[in-house]
C-alpha cells in the first residue's frame, strides 16, 4: 500500500463504510419507527388498553415464557444429561434425533396438536376407551395447550446447549465434592447445575425469545399473548395507533429480557482448570436401565417429531388423493422459494459488508452498524410487518403492496440469523493473507474475490440456507405484507388449518419440515462434536 | 467455484438490479387487459367457486387475494389510486359502507342490477351492491338445550350459560356489526352489560372462524354459540348427523328482530379494470350468479326473484332489525370501543 493511497484512506471515508451506515440505517429504520409511532399515538390509545386488554396480555406473555422456560429447563437438561453420563444402545441416533423437533414450525406443531387433543380427536377416543366415555383430556386451546407446543418445540435449544456444556464438563469439581463426603442429590445441586448454569441460561432465553415472538401457535391455539395481539389489533381496526403501542411494549419485553440475560451471564463466569482435565465418564446401562431410558427418549421424540410428522404423511397422502396437490400448490411453492430466496440473497449481500468492516476494521462506527443490523432480533414478525406497512405507505407508497415490502421485512427480521454465521467465517480467515495478496499488487477487489470469499465461501452458503428457510417459514409478516397471488406455504398451512382442514394443510406442512431438515443439520453440524 | 465468482463479481451491482427485477415481478401483470384483481374479506371456500365460474364464462383471469375484512379496508386505502385491487367483495355492509365513506369505491349505473337488488341492500349512490344476506343467529346443540330457552340474544349473557357459549372474537366483523346493531336497538348501558355477561359465559371459547364456533356446538364443547346462519347448514352438508340447529332470536312480539347483515361488492375507485369489474358485480347479481352465491352458501339471495334454499328458515316470516345497513359503518367504531372496555379479546 503506498503512503499516498493510505492517507487518503484516513481522510476520506471508505465507500464501504457509507454503505455499511446506509443499510445499518435502513435496518434500524423499522425499529425506530415503531418507537416513534408509540410515542406519538395519542395518550387515550395508552389509557384504553391499559384498562382493557393489557394486564391480561402481560400477565399471558409473561406465563407462558414462564411455564415454557421451565418445561424446556427440565427436559432438555434431562435428556442432556441422559445421552452425556449413560451408555445405552442407540445412543448416537437419539443423540442426533433429539434435534429433529426444530424443523417443526411452532404453527406446524400447534395445528397438529389442535387435532389431536380436540375434542373427538384421537386423544380424546383412547382415553375414553380408556377410562370410559365422558372422559376429557385438557383442551389445545388453552394456556396448557400453548405450554405443551412451545415446550415440545423448543426444548432442543437447551438440550443442545447443555450438551455441549456437558461434554466439556471437567469431572474433578465432581470428584472433590465427592471425596468431600456429598451426596449425589448435594454434588448435582451444588456442582453440577450451577457449572452448567451459563449454558441452560443461554438455552432458556434463546426459548424465551422465541416464545415471547412467536405468533404461529399462539394464533392457532387462541391464546393471547403481546405478538398475537398486535396481529389482531392491526388486522381488526382502522387505526395502527393500538398495534404499535403494544409493539413498543413488545420491544422493550424483548430488549429488557436480553440485557437480564447478559447481565446474568458477566456475573456467571467460570473457567475451566488447566492441566487435570478429564471429561465424564459414561456409565453403561443395564437391561432396566435402557428400557427406561429408551421409554424416555421415545415419548419425548414421539411427541415432538415423530407423531406429527406421521400425521402429516398421512395427511399429506390423502390430500394427495383428493388432488389438492394441484397447479396451485405449485404455484405456493414457487411463491415461496422465489420470495425467500431473494431474501437470502439480498440479505447475503447487505449482511456480508457489515460483517467484513466489523471484522477487519472494528472502528466505533462500523460495530456500532454490525449492532444496528441486529435489530430484527427484538422485532417479531407482526411488529416488522407494521413498521414496514406504515413505513412504505409514507414514504414510499409507489412500493406498497408489493413483493419488495415483504422481501425487507424477511431481511430486517433474520439477518441476525444470517450475521452469526458469516460473523465466525470472516473471523476464521487470517488478515495475513489478505494482506499478502495486497503487497503482491491486487486490487483490493480482487483480494475479496480471489481470496476472502472463497475463504468464507461454507459460511456464506450457511448464512444464506439459514435465512432461505427461516424466510420460507415466516408467517405473520407474510399473512400481512403479501401481495395479490403471492402465498406461500407457510401462509397455506396457516388459512387451511384455522380453517380445521388438517388434511389439506399437510402437504405444505410437510414440504416446509422436509426442506427445513438440511438446514437443520448444517446448523447443528457446525458445532457438533461426537460425544 | 465459477458460481462463487459470478457472485461475488456482480454482488454489489446485482443489488439494484434484483430490486428492479424483482419491482418488475410485482408490477408486470398490471396492465394485461383480461385479468381482475379481488380483494375478498370472505373465506376462500365461500367465494373461490362463484369466481371461478366467472372466469369459466368470460375468460377474465380472476386474481384472489383473501384477508381479513378490515385489513382490507385499510390496505385499499393505505394503496390509494396505486391499488391493484378491482373489486372489494366483503361480507360485512358496515366495512363496505365505511369504504365508501373513505371514497375507496366508485359509484356504479348499472340499471339492471338496481332492479334486481332492493334499495335496502344498496350503498345510496350504489357504490356497493349487497348480494345475499346472513342473519346473525344463535346455534344450539340440540341435546344440550331446547330452542325455548333463548328468545332474545341477550339472554345469552345470563349467568346459567357460564362457560356453555362460544363467541368470535373482538376482530370479528361480524361481532362488530351485530353489537353495532344491539346498540341502536338497547343503548350503551344494556350492551355494556351484554357484553360483560357474554364475556364471562364464553371464557376461553372465543373463535377466530364462525366455522370453529359450530364445531364447537356440534361436539358439545359449548351448547351455544352466535354464529351467521350459513355456517350451521355448512356444517350440516358435511356431518348431516351434527345435534346442532339454528336458533333465530328477538322473533318475539315487540323484540329487537334478528340481525340481518349483507355480503356485498363494490368497484374501487380506481379500479384498472373496470369493464371485468363491472362485469363481475353484474353476474353476482344475476339470476344465475345469485343462485350460485345462495346455494353455495346457504345465504339468502337478496334478488327477490331467486329462491333461498328450502332448509333455510323462511325470509318473509321474519323480523329483521330495523337498523339501516349503511348505518353500519358510523357505529362501528363505538361498538368497537364498547367490545374492547368489555374486554372482550
Amino acid at each position: 500500500m503506498t503512503s499516498a493511497t493510505a492517507s487518503l484512506r484516513h481522510t476520506l471515508p471508505h465507500p464501504l463504510s457509507l454503505l455499511a451506515l446506509g443499510t445499518a440505517c435502513l435496518l434500524a429504520l423499522p425499529l425506530v419507527y415503531v418507537c416513534y409511532l408509540a410515542l406519538t399515538a395519542d395518550p387515550a390509545i395508552w389509557f384504553r388498553l391499559w384498562t382493557t386488554r393489557l394486564p391480561e396480555l402481560l400477565s399471558n406473555t409473561a406465563w407462558l415464557a414462564a411455564s415454557v422456560a421451565a418445561g424446556t429447563f427440565l427436559l432438555g437438561v434431562s435428556l442432556a444429561w441422559v445421552v452425556v453420563r449413560y451408555d445405552f444402545p442407540g445412543r448416537r441416533m437419539w443423540e442426533w434425533a433429539l434435534v429433529l423437533p426444530l424443523a417443526m414450525p411452532t404453527y406446524v406443531l400447534a395445528y397438529v396438536y389442535s387435532h389431536v387433543l380436540g375434542l373427538g380427536g384421537p386423544a380424546e377416543q383412547i382415553l375414553q376407551t380408556l377410562a370410559g366415555p365422558g372422559a376429557r383430556v385438557m383442551s389445545p386451546h388453552s394456556y396448557a395447550g400453548a405450554t405443551l407446543v412451545m415446550i415440545l418445540d423448543t426444548f432442543p435449544f437447551v438440550y443442545l446447549l447443555t450438551r455441549a456444556a456437558l461434554l466439556n464438563f471437567n469431572v474433578s469439581f465432581d470428584e472433590v465434592a465427592r471425596s468431600c463426603g456429598a451426596s449425589r442429590l448435594r454434588r448435582l445441586l451444588g456442582v453440577i447445575l450451577p457449572l452448567l448454569r451459563p449454558a441452560i441460561v443461554a438455552g432458556l432465553s434463546l426459548v424465551i425469545l422465541y416464545v415471547v415472538s412467536d405468533f404461529g401457535a399462539v394464533s392457532l391455539l387462541r391464546y393471547q399473548t403481546l405478538t398475537y395481539a398486535v396481529y389482531q389489533q392491526l388486522t381488526g381496526r382502522y387505526d395502527t395507533g393500538a398495534a404499535s403501542v403494544l409493539s413498543i411494549l413488545l420491544v422493550l419485553f424483548a430488549l429488557l429480557f436480553l440485557a437480564a440475560e447478559r447481565w446474568f451471564r458477566e456475573r456467571s463466569r467460570f473457567y475451566q482448570t488447566s492441566g487435570r482435565y478429564r471429561s465424564l465418564e459414561r456409565r453403561p446401562c443395564g437391561t432396566l436401565g435402557t428400557t427406561l431410558i429408551t421409554l424416555y427418549l421415545s415419548l419425548v421424540l414421539g411427541a415432538a417429531f415423530l407423531m406429527p410428522a406421521w400425521l402429516l404423511v398421512r395427511w399429506s397422502s390423502s390430500a394427495l388423493l383428493q388432488g389438492a396437490v394441484d397447479a396451485r400448490f405449485f404455484g405456493f411453492v414457487w411463491n415461496s422459494v422465489l420470495l425467500s430466496g431473494l431474501a437470502a440473497t439480498a440479505a447475503v449481500l447487505i449482511g456480508l459488508p457489515l460483517a467484513y468492516l466489523a471484522c477487519r476494521r472494528p472502528s466505533r462506527l462500523h460495530l456500532l452498524c454490525l449492532h444496528t443490523a441486529y435489530a430484527g432480533y427484538v422485532l417479531p414478525g407482526p411488529v416488522a410487518a407494521l413498521a414496514l406497512l406504515v413505513l412504505f405507505s409514507q414514504l414510499a407508497p409507489w412500493w406498497y403492496g408489493t413483493a419488495l415490502v415483504l422481501v425487507l421485512a424477511y431481511v430486517v427480521h433474520f439477518l441476525p440469523a444470517g450475521l452469526q454465521s458469516l460473523e465466525p467465517a470472516l473471523q476464521q480467515v487470517n488478515p495475513n493473507l489478505e494482506e499478502a495478496a495486497r503487497s503482491l499488487g491486487e486490487s483490493p477487489l480482487r483480494v475479496l474475490r480471489r481470496i476472502t470469499l472463497p475463504l468464507i465461501k461454507n459460511g456464506f452458503l450457511a448464512a444464506w440456507v439459514l435465512m432461505f428457510l427461516q424466510s420460507m417459514k415466516e408467517l405473520p409478516a407474510t399473512l400481512l405484507l403479501r401481495p395479490v397471488g403471492f402465498d406461500t406455504l407457510a401462509v397455506r398451512v396457516w388459512l387451511e388449518a384455522s380453517e380445521e382442514y388438517y388434511q389439506l394443510a399437510a402437504p405444505s406442512a410437510l414440504l416446509i419440515v422436509l426442506l427445513t431438515l438440511p438446514a437443520l443439520w448444517l446448523l447443528v453440524a457446525k458445532d457438533w462434536r461426537a460425544a | 467455484m465459477n458460481q462463487f465468482h459470478f457472485h461475488s463479481r456482480s454482488a454489489w451491482r446485482g443489488l439494484p438490479l434484483l430490486l428492479a427485477v424483482l419491482a418488475v415481478v410485482a408490477t408486470a401483470t398490471a396492465a394485461e387487459p383480461d385479468r381482475l384483481v379481488v380483494y375478498s374479506g370472505r373465506a376462500e371456500r365461500l367465494i373461490k367457486p362463484v369466481l371461478d365460474t366467472f372466469q369459466a364464462n368470460t375468460g377474465v383471469q380472476v386474481d384472489l387475494l383473501s384477508s381479513g375484512t378490515t385489513e382490507l379496508v385499510n390496505r385499499l386505502q393505505t394503496e390509494g389510486e396505486r391499488t391493484q385491487a378491482d373489486v372489494f367483495l366483503t361480507n360485512d355492509a358496515g366495512s363496505l359502507e365505511r369504504a365508501r365513506e373513505l371514497r375507496l369505491l366508485q359509484p356504479l349505473t348499472l340499471p339492471d342490477v338496481e332492479r334486481a337488488i332492493p334499495a335496502t341492500y344498496r350503498a345510496a349512490d350504489n357504490s356497493w351492491i349487497g348480494l345475499s344476506g346472513r342473519l346473525w343467529v344463535v346455534v344450539y346443540n340440540k341435546n344440550l338445550a331446547k330452542p325455548s330457552d333463548v328468545t332474545s340474544l341477550l339472554d345469552l349473557a345470563d349467568p346459567k350459560w357460564k362457560d356453555k357459549i362460544a363467541i368470535p372474537n373482538a376482530g370479528s366483523e361480524y361481532l362488530q356489526a351485530g353489537v353495532s346493531v344491539l346498540k341502536a336497538a338497547y343503548g350503551d348501558d344494556r350492551v355494556r352489560q351484554f357484553l360483560q355477561g357474554l364475556k364471562a359465559n364464553a371464557s376461553t371459547q372465543v373463535y377466530g372462524k364462525s366455522s370453529q364456533i359450530v364445531e364447537a356446538v356440534a361436539k358439545g364443547q359449548a351448547v351455544l354459540g352466535i354464529v351467521n346462519h350459513y355456517y350451521i347448514y355448512r356444517h350440516l352438508a358435511t356431518q348431516p348427523d351434527a345435534p346442532i340447529a339454528p336458533l333465530v332470536t328477538d322473533q318475539q312480539a315487540g323484540g329487537m328482530g334478528a340481525i340481518l347483515n349483507v355480503a356485498g361488492i363494490g368497484v374501487t375507485a380506481h379500479a384498472r379494470h373496470l369493464e371485468p369489474a363491472k362485469r363481475l358485480v353484474a353476474f353476482l347479481a344475476s339470476e344465475a350468479g345469485q343462485k350460485q352465491f345462495a346455494d353455495l352458501n346457504k345465504e339468502y339471495p337478496l334478488r327477490s326473484d331467486v329462491a333461498a334454499d328450502p332448509a333455510l328458515p323462511e325470509r318473509k316470516k321474519l323480523r329483521t332489525a330495523a337498523v339501516p345497513l349503511a348505518k353500519l359503518s358510523e357505529l362501528r367504531e363505538p361498538a368497537m370501543t364498547l367490545i374492547e372496555q368489555a374486554g372482550l379479546r
